[in-house]
């Protein structure tokens, strides 16, 4: 591990974080605090995704089958066969990360162009949506109704609002540190070299398999177990949101907006997003509706153009010039 | 010419800010003795068709009933109406719904809300003990919720078996098997699942299902499948993209072996013939079909065909369909709610819902009810039965059941 690791460990960042996660919550009405659990699961999905799509630059659209595995198995196991949603959690993540290494070994067995890859990983997606839809253990088009959530820790309950604000924090700022972790570990390195050139870093003895399929089976894992949080924070397993496309896409949003294959960038480009979209609907979809996706376009469209690299690097560069030193080199 | 992005970005800003701040500026000028009540309907996205056409004849009974004194029994208060759009998912329905009630501090919900985001939004209500009024939800799983929809079971299901089993029974037809034809989402499963139970148990033998793909561009497999178990009957709860897919494809392999029979927009939506166009139109609708609805402009109820009037000649509406009437309907029971309400606290206004009645013969009583409005301890409705119509030549419908509400015998199968 490269001491950048530590150092970004040890930042007072994350002090911050910890007294605003202790003391923020109580202070905020409930439809704030909504919005920032909301934040909090798409910085955790886009940082999840981030490691295959960013680091690894294959453009996964197959997500919403790991989130959708996460949410709706681990539902299913426990209403229909009673098993705890804590081992319901492991069972989908395992079957995620089966499914995440099956999709990366058919990437490089077939050798798969970028464009390719994109519609392979469509394709499962849709399959996995159909295939909820039409099966009644997991609901079929209805979805699957949770029971209350009581609190009660060892059923994978946190008691709603700040119980469920916490359970989002751990899972995002876990997911950033995996990211961080990877960054700094030889797995970072292989994965950029195969993102940058892939006969490259196969010419100079790089295992692609083995580290396309060691992404592929953290990120699915990861969305997983995200999946299942969410799902147990929204009580309502919805098939049309959770495993549909929609989801991934807008994940893929945030991840390009804040900075692909950096640790912070998908994380900021949620930060940003996904409030931004909730208040402007909150403002103006009754109003006039459809006027908030036209602003929120404007927005990303904007950025895109201001920044194309995402927002973060454009961050880092003021940052810089702020402080009069040159930007780290990534 | 071309634009810097220093101007793109000086422009995207100008919108977004004027527009943030426009509704800020409308609730300036508000004030007044008011009942807020929140209005979560689906304004945008896949769903957007229901409010699209409900929502205008909402407003105009509120309007109306603000305009002829508001509330009486709480002074003569107005009711004021805050808007939210859940875009069709039904998680932002659940958002939109704390926001209103939390920020826009809305005594009361209603809205479009059908059964997903009925769903969505039960924790929300259990949370925040807010009454809620859906106009589309086929169930309620929270205390909190009241809906006007069809139940699956004894609303849509019930309808449709009754009315397959009057067509064997009473009208004598040769009915003795059926296909399960039914839109594959949410609502189509639910109701086949008991459809299918409530016609075994009537000796009805199904032999087989034609699940019709939600997505799909084509249903011509679909009806290939029906034509090759050649049913007695064809019947399930099918959309109106979908049924307008599968009448088309019935036209293309002109099959008439079976009795179509089916609800609710995609047997009896007034739009079938804009869309399938009259050539087609009749020759599928006006042969061997008939469709499940709760309104047709035809049927003997005096206080539909009222507001029918009414929401053409003095709203100037253009689209009076059934999601117009059922939100009409929505605007007379919440007023009832209000009335008789202690006050408007959610604990009153909880069994306020309950006391609902708009019986039979009731000049609000806009929907085709025999036995009027008032909700089951379940809190849908007690009576969720519906009309069966058969379309004529001439694009018009013929209401052939109940006989209540009937206006002639069923065409005889061609």
């Amino acid at each position: 591990m490269r001491p950048e690791f530590y150092k970004t460990l040890l930042s007072p960042f994350w002090l911050i974080l910890l007294v605003l996660a202790v003391v923020l919550p109580p202070l905020l009405p409930s439809y704030y605090l909504h919005i920032i659990i909301l934040t909090l699961v798409y910085v955790a999905l886009a940082s999840a995704w981030n490691i295959v799509g960013g680091m690894a630059g294959q453009i996964s659209l197959a997500h919403s089958l790991f989130i959708g595995v996460g949410a709706m198995f681990s539902t299913a196991l426990l209403l229909k066969l009673g098993i705890n949603m804590w081992l319901g959690l492991v069972i989908s993540a395992v079957i995620s990360g089966v499914l995440g290494a099956i999709i990366a070994w058919i990437d490089f067995r077939f050798r798969l162009g970028h464009l390719s890859f994109v519609l392979i990983t469509l394709a499962f997606a849709e399959m996995g949506a159909v295939v909820v839809e039409g099966w009644d253990f997991l609901g079929g088009a209805s979805g699957l109704l949770l029971p209350r959530d009581t609190g009660n820790f060892l059923q994978f309950q946190f008691g709603g609002g700040i119980g469920a604000f916490w359970a989002m924090l751990v899972l995002a700022v876990a997911a950033i540190l995996i990211n961080v972790a990877i960054l700094n570990a030889p797995l970072g390195y292989y994965l950029r070299t195969i993102r940058d050139n892939e006969n490259a870093a196969r010419a100079i003895g790089v295992n692609v398999l083995r580290y396309k399929i060691a992404a592929m089976v953290i990120s699915a894992m990861l969305s997983s177990v995200i999946g299942t949080a969410y799902v147990r924070y929204l009580t309502f397993a919805d098939p049309y949101l959770l495993i549909s496309p929609v989801i991934v896409i807008e994940i893929v949003l945030f991840a390009t907006v804040g900075g692909l294959g950096s640790a912070f960038g998908p994380a900021l480009g949620a930060i940003l997003l996904v409030p931004l979209g909730e208040i402007l609907r909150g403002k103006l979809g009754g109003v006039l509706p459809g006027l908030h996706y036209f602003i929120y376009g404007v927005v990303v469209i904007a950025v895109i153009l201001i920044t194309p690299s995402g927002l973060l690097p454009l961050l880092e560069k003021w940052w810089a010039r702020l402080r009069g030193t040159a930007p780290a080199r990534k | 010419m071309t634009i810097t992005r220093r101007e793109f970005a000086i422009g995207a800003s100008g919108v977004i800010l004027g527009s943030v701040a426009a509704p800020f500026v409308r609730k300036a000028g508000a004030a007044g003795s008011t009942i807020r009540i929140g209005v979560v309907n689906s304004m945008s996205g896949g769903l957007a068709a229901y409010a699209q056409e409900g929502h205008p004849a909402f407003e105009y009974i509120i309007k109306k009933i603000n305009d002829e004194g508001g509330i009486k029994s709480k002074g003569g208060a107005k009711i004021e109406l805050i808007q939210a759009d859940d875009t069709s998912q039904p998680a932002r329905t659940a958002t939109e719904a704390r926001r209103l009630i939390t920020e826009e501090k809305v005594q009361l919900l209603t809205g479009t809300i059908l059964s997903a985001q009925m769903l969505a939004l039960t924790p929300v209500l259990d949370e925040l003990k807010t009454p809620t009024l859906s106009v589309w939800a086929g169930g309620s799983h929270s205390n909190y919720m009241f809906t006007l929809g069809y139940p699956y079971d004894r609303g849509y299901a019930q309808s449709m078996h009754d009315f397959v089993i009057f067509l064997r029974d009473a009208q004598k037809f040769n009915i003795k098997t059926a296909v399960m034809g039914y839109s594959n989402y949410e609502a189509g499963q639910q109701v086949n699942k008991f459809l299918t139970e409530k016609l075994k148990a009537s000796g009805v033998q199904i032999i087989g299902e034609a699940p019709l793909d939600i997505r799909a561009q084509d249903q011509t497999s679909a009806m290939v499948r029906i034509r090759s178990l050649k049913p007695d009957v064809v019947v399930g709860l099918v959309t109106p993209r979908d049924g307008i897919l599968l009448h088309q494809a019935r036209y293309n392999l002109n099959y008439h072996g079976s009795i179509f029979c089916g609800g609710t927009g995609g047997y009896s939506d007034l739009s079938l013939w804009k869309d399938l166009g009259p050539e087609i139109g009749k020759a599928v609708l006006t042969n061997n079909l008939f469709g499940m609805t709760g309104f047709s402009p035809g049927a003997k109820i005096d206080s539909m065909q009222k507001i029918i009037t009414e929401l053409r000649d003095v709203a100037k509406l253009e689209r009076i369909g059934q999601g117009a009437i059922q939100y009409a309907q929505a605007g007379r029971v919440l007023q009832q709610v209000l009335e008789t309400s202690a006050s408007l606290e959610s604990d009153a206004l909880l069994d306020a819902f309950k006391k609902v009645n708009i019986p039979f013969g009731d000049p609000n009583l806009y929907v085709a009810k025999p036995k009027g409005v008032q909700f089951a301890p379940d809190r849908l409705l007690t009576d969720g039965s519906a009309m069966f119509i058969q379309w004529t030549p001439d694009q018009q419908q013929q209401v052939v059941f109940p006989k209540e509400f009937a206006q002639t015998a069923p065409r005889p199968r061609a």
